[in-house]
């Protein structure tokens, strides 16, 4: 028999079971070192994974005109949400949603799985509910778990398809803007609105407000357990406009209508009706760049864009519909045609290429090089001063100038033309047009466009009266005429006049803003305005049919007609007048697109917002006989 | 010179004297019973931070949790004054009867009159309290063993060897059938502590280490275990390999320690954990708590306090009047020890995610009534030490 365990060896085994426990409490305290403090910095991030932000876009910004009527508001809009998180339990509660709603349950998942909404937050999927629905809801709550009533709101345009272009519109932020206004820190996130166009773009920063910010605490399965910190949103300013939205709907009805007589008349060149697809009309402050009215036709509502159908978006953008989402006044590009005689004409004086007495004997042609250009209709002028000239819009006379300028570049510069018409704001800007191949066609970019000698006379006998390669907005064209207008202050054409805030004090003005002075002497400005009004209100005037009647005792008036001829197009017509012609008050540009000759079209167009302009009665647009 | 060293025994003998039975209560290890309330006051806290936002998703308030770990608590000191008190010499004489009442019962619980709660029929019900028979049943294995081999005064020849695995495989095989692998792995751990102090030869201890590696393995190759054990068993392995199922526990788990960093992120701040990124983190992965809101020198002290806690019952083992009692206080420390390593160490990704409760601080009655009662029985065998 073995000997009982001794009282040694029973100690022994106490120790080896000591030592045991030891090293083993010695391998925690190790990995718990090596947790806590070697490797702890590479899980710290893991551990505020737990907190998120959810963000409430502040109610944006109202947009009013320059007498403080609403364009654009915010309406509330009874909404039905639904709590995601409830839904897998409960997957009955979406057929019954939908039904109430009237939606399929399609188009019902399709805005449950949209972007816009937090994770976090109820997603809206029902919008304008009717009361009896909302009550519908809450007297079942049982059987609609995690849907809910809220309200939201949302854009309102109060003047319909008035000002569309102007005003803009907003919609979801796309990756593009997302990531350039990441590079501002703006709190921007996928899914918020953002203005698109317009107005709504370009006073993005005020209009918008700050988001309010709700740091969120969740748990594991993404419930929310507690709001850490809120910071509710601020809402957006206000912005007040130039735009007198009266001016705006009567300029709106003049270029509807005449679009719709020139529609109605006929093209003995094409030998049909004029298409006369949309225009534009736009009408300036020249004292400081204001922009009373501005309007593009076609026009659309951009109530679209806040519950619009798919069908509403596809004529949106349709080019058989005439694209009405292009604006025509500030981004379409037209040849000046005549108009652009005006910047000849202060190119030739200021250079001192001819005096305002130098002649040309216009016989209806003129031969340059091997070439031979004509006036419209090949009709002569006789021997024309300037002033004449641009009364009667002598196509030969400015020809001759363009020769000139040509044949003397060693003096004057290969791009007299050109640096007069950038110094008028022409072509500013539109440089930035993404398509390469209007971008070759800015007058900018000649004659450098066309190197080894590719420029000759005849193109600058052309550019000399705005045909050819030559590209400017209705916008810049009024602009244009602006700066003559008021003596050579080229103002930005502003729109806004003061941002408001929430309690309707003001938070800034938006000030007239001078880009650049030109020097127009009494010299150089008084024959070249002399010729202008003379287009209006001489019997030889282009424009004279137009205004016949109008009352010069109570606004003299200087204009220009002006006829865009487009390859294989119908021509499109240009008018542009101010008044008063001394110190003047409007500026107004018309442009209808294959339309006609601009003292046909145009002319009647800008003679009946004239009429508006100053209180005359206003009658129904006629179509005048006359030339260019 | 030697007449002073011959007067100094008869000063011995006089201060042994007054020591009797009587006044056991005299040596109470209060060091020990400091220890296990500062455990017990800390699980406290930790539960409360654990689920302080339980509430708020649909579970028991944090006050909930918190009174009825209270009332564990109380239950369980009341426990462990018992074991304490009653001898336990007394106690191992009613062991027999202890182990046919536990192995009943353990028989029970596998009938339809026991529950099965997270995929263990391990619980009876009891209105709204469970009670989990294998925690108690581990203290009655404790008790049978020690008596047993102290019985045979640590003389285990193979035949004795075979009995004292016969009497483990019963409640081990009972409760594998719940299946609560957790609990059977504590089982072996107090058995083979006991064979090693009892005195089992070194190649019997050998042989049944063998046996145990090889029967693991067994149990992995033959398909005895179901996937998801195998699948948790092997996330430690490879933590980067499934993050979204099986090792999700383990990764979010050892996220939160390491969150914790030095000083940790304070009492009732830490996110990974409050915010059930952790799993169980009331129960089984209450470590994760200390480990985020108190940090390196949180998680420190409480392994010092275990430390302590086991060092105290070592003591009690080392200074015990008798076999029995050595074997006791070894048997309760083998239990203590394997549940901190195997749980401390699987919140910290060492040790394979098996459901086994931190003693004293994971939430739940039975793991801490028996935890108390095998403090209790430690107690009894130290303050019995001279009588």
């Amino acid at each position: 028999m073995r000997e009982p365990v001794s009282p040694d060896s029973s100690r022994l085994r106490l120790g080896v079971l000591g030592v045991v426990v030891l090293s083993l409490f010695a391998a925690l305290l190790v990995r718990l070192w090596y947790l806590q403090v070697m490797a702890s910095d590479q899980y710290q991030a893991v551990s505020t994974n737990s907190v998120r932000l959810v963000t409430t876009e502040a109610p944006r910004g109202r947009i009013l005109d320059r007498n403080g009527v609403e364009l654009v508001r915010n309406r509330i809009s009874d909404v039905v949400t639904v709590d995601r998180s409830a839904l897998p339990m409960r997957p009955d509660v979406k057929a019954r949603v939908a039904f109430l709603l009237r939606i399929p349950i399609e188009e019902l998942d399709r805005r449950l799985e949209s972007k816009r909404n937090s994770v976090y937050k109820p997603v809206p999927v029902g919008r304008d509910v009717p009361k009896e629905t909302l009550i519908y809801i809450r007297e079942h709550a049982s059987e609609f778990p995690g849907v809910a009533h809220t309200r939201l709101t949302e854009r309102e345009y109060t003047q319909g398809e008035l000002a569309a272009h102007v005003l803009g519109y907003t919609a979801e932020i796309n990756s593009d803007e997302l990531a350039a206004r990441k590079r501002l820190r703006r709190g921007y996130k996928p899914g918020d609105s953002i203005g698109k166009t317009g107005v709504e773009l370009s006073f993005e920063n005020d209009l918008r407000g700050e988001p309010g910010i709700e740091e969120l605490e969740v748990d594991a399965a993404g419930r929310v357990l507690r709001t850490l910190n809120s910071r509710p949103p601020v809402p957006g300013h206000d912005v007040k406009l130039t735009i007198d939205i009266n001016v705006q709907r009567m300029v709106e009805a003049s270029l509807a209508e005449g679009l719709t007589v020139a529609q109605a008349s006929r093209d003995r060149e094409f030998k049909k009706h004029f298409l006369a697809p949309g225009g534009a009309a736009v009408v300036l402050d020249p004292r400081d760049g204001s922009v009373l009215a501005m309007a593009s036709n076609p026009t659309y509502n951009a109530s679209i864009y806040v519950d619009g159908t798919v069908d509403q978006f596809k004529r949106l953008q349709d080019a058989l519909l005439h694209s009405p989402l292009n604006d025509r006044a500030t981004e379409g590009l037209y040849a000046p045609g005549s108009t652009f005689k005006l910047v000849t004409s202060i190119a030739a004086l200021s250079k001192g290429l001819i005096s305002p007495n130098t002649t040309v004997d216009d016989k209806g042609s003129i031969k340059i090089g091997n070439q031979v250009f004509r006036n419209a209709g090949s009709t002569p002028h006789g021997r024309v001063r300037l002033d004449q000239a641009l009364t009667v819009s002598s196509d030969v006379f400015f020809y001759s100038l363009g020769e000139k300028f040509w044949t003397a570049r060693g003096r004057y510069g290969e791009s007299a033309i050109q640096s007069t018409a950038r110094d008028l704001g022409l072509g500013e800007g539109i440089g930035r047009v993404p398509d390469p191949e209007i971008r070759k066609h800015l007058h900018d970019s000649n004659p450098k466009a066309f190197p080894n000698g590719g420029w000759f006379a005849g193109d600058n006998a052309n550019l000399a009266i705005g045909q050819g390669e030559m590209a400017i907005t209705p916008l810049q064209l009024a602009n244009a005429y602006a700066t003559f207008a008021n003596g050579g202050t080229l103002w930005a054409p502003r729109l806004g006049t003061e941002i408001i805030d929430v309690n309707g004090n003001r938070v800034r003005e938006v000030a007239p803003r001078a880009v650049r002075r030109i020097d127009l002497p009494p010299s150089l400005r008084n024959p070249i305005l002399a010729g202008l009004m003379g287009a209006v209100k001489d019997p030889k005037g282009t424009a004279y049919g137009a205004f016949t009647g109008f009352p010069y005792d109570r606004m003299p008036l200087a204009g220009k007609t002006g006829t865009a001829e487009v390859a294989n197009k119908q021509n499109s017509a240009l008018f542009t007048v101010f008044g008063p012609a001394s110190n003047p008050q409007f500026e107004v540009t018309v442009l209808l697109e294959e339309a006609g000759f601009g003292a046909d079209a145009a002319a009647p167009v800008a003679r009946r917002i004239m009429d508006g302009l100053i209180g005359e009665p206003l009658k129904p647009i006629g179509r005048t006989g006359g030339a260019d | 010179m030697s007449a002073i060293s011959v007067s100094a025994r008869p000063l011995r003998k006089d201060v042994r004297a007054p020591r009797h039975a009587a006044a056991a209560w005299r040596h109470v290890d209060v060091f020990l019973l400091a220890i296990t309330m500062s455990l017990a006051g800390m699980g406290l806290l930790l539960i409360y931070s654990a689920t302080q936002h339980k509430e708020a998703v649909g579970g028991i308030s944090a006050g909930g949790y918190l009174k009825r770990q209270a009332l564990w608590m109380v239950i369980g000191v009341v426990v462990m004054v018992v074991t304490a008190v009653l001898d336990y010499r007394l106690l191992r004489d009613l062991s027999p009867v202890l182990y046919v009442g536990a192995v009943l019962v353990l028989v029970a619980v596998l009938s339809p009159l026991g529950t099965n709660s997270r995929g263990a029929q391990a619980w009876f019900q009891f209105g709204s309290f469970q009670v989990q028979p294998s925690e108690y049943a581990k203290l009655v294995f404790i008790l049978c063993l020690a008596s047993y081999c102290a019985a045979h005064r640590g003389d285990l020849d193979v035949r004795r060897l075979v009995t004292v695995l016969v009497v483990a495989s019963v409640p081990v095989a009972l409760i594998y059938r719940q299946p609560d692998l957790g609990t059977d792995l504590v089982f072996i751990a107090i058995l083979m502590a006991v064979l090693l102090v009892a005195g089992a030869r070194p190649r019997h201890i050998t042989v049944l280490t063998l046996v145990g590696i090889v029967g693991v393995v067994a149990i992995f190759q033959l398909g005895v275990l179901k996937q998801y054990q195998i699948d948790r068993l092997g996330a430690f392995l490879d933590p980067k390999g499934d993050t979204q199922r099986t090792s999700y526990n383990l990764n979010q788990s050892v996220n939160a320690i390491a969150a914790g960093g030095l000083t940790g992120k304070g009492l009732l701040n830490g996110r990974v954990t409050n915010l059930s990124y952790v799993p169980e983190q009331q129960t089984d992965f209450i470590f994760t708590v200390v480990g985020e809101e108190f940090g390196l020198a949180g998680a420190t002290t409480l392994l010092a306090l275990f430390a302590l806690l086991v060092w105290r019952t070592w003591r009690a083992a080392a200074l015990a009047r008798d076999l029995l009692g050595t074997l006791l206080c070894v048997g309760v420390l083998a239990m203590v020890v394997f549940q901190v390593f195997e749980n401390v160490g699987m919140t910290m990704g060492i040790m394979p995610i098996i459901g086994i409760p931190l003693p004293f601080l994971s939430y739940g009655g039975s793991a801490t009534i028996a935890s108390f009662a095998g403090i209790g029985l430690v107690l009894n065998v130290h303050m019995r030490r001279f009588s």
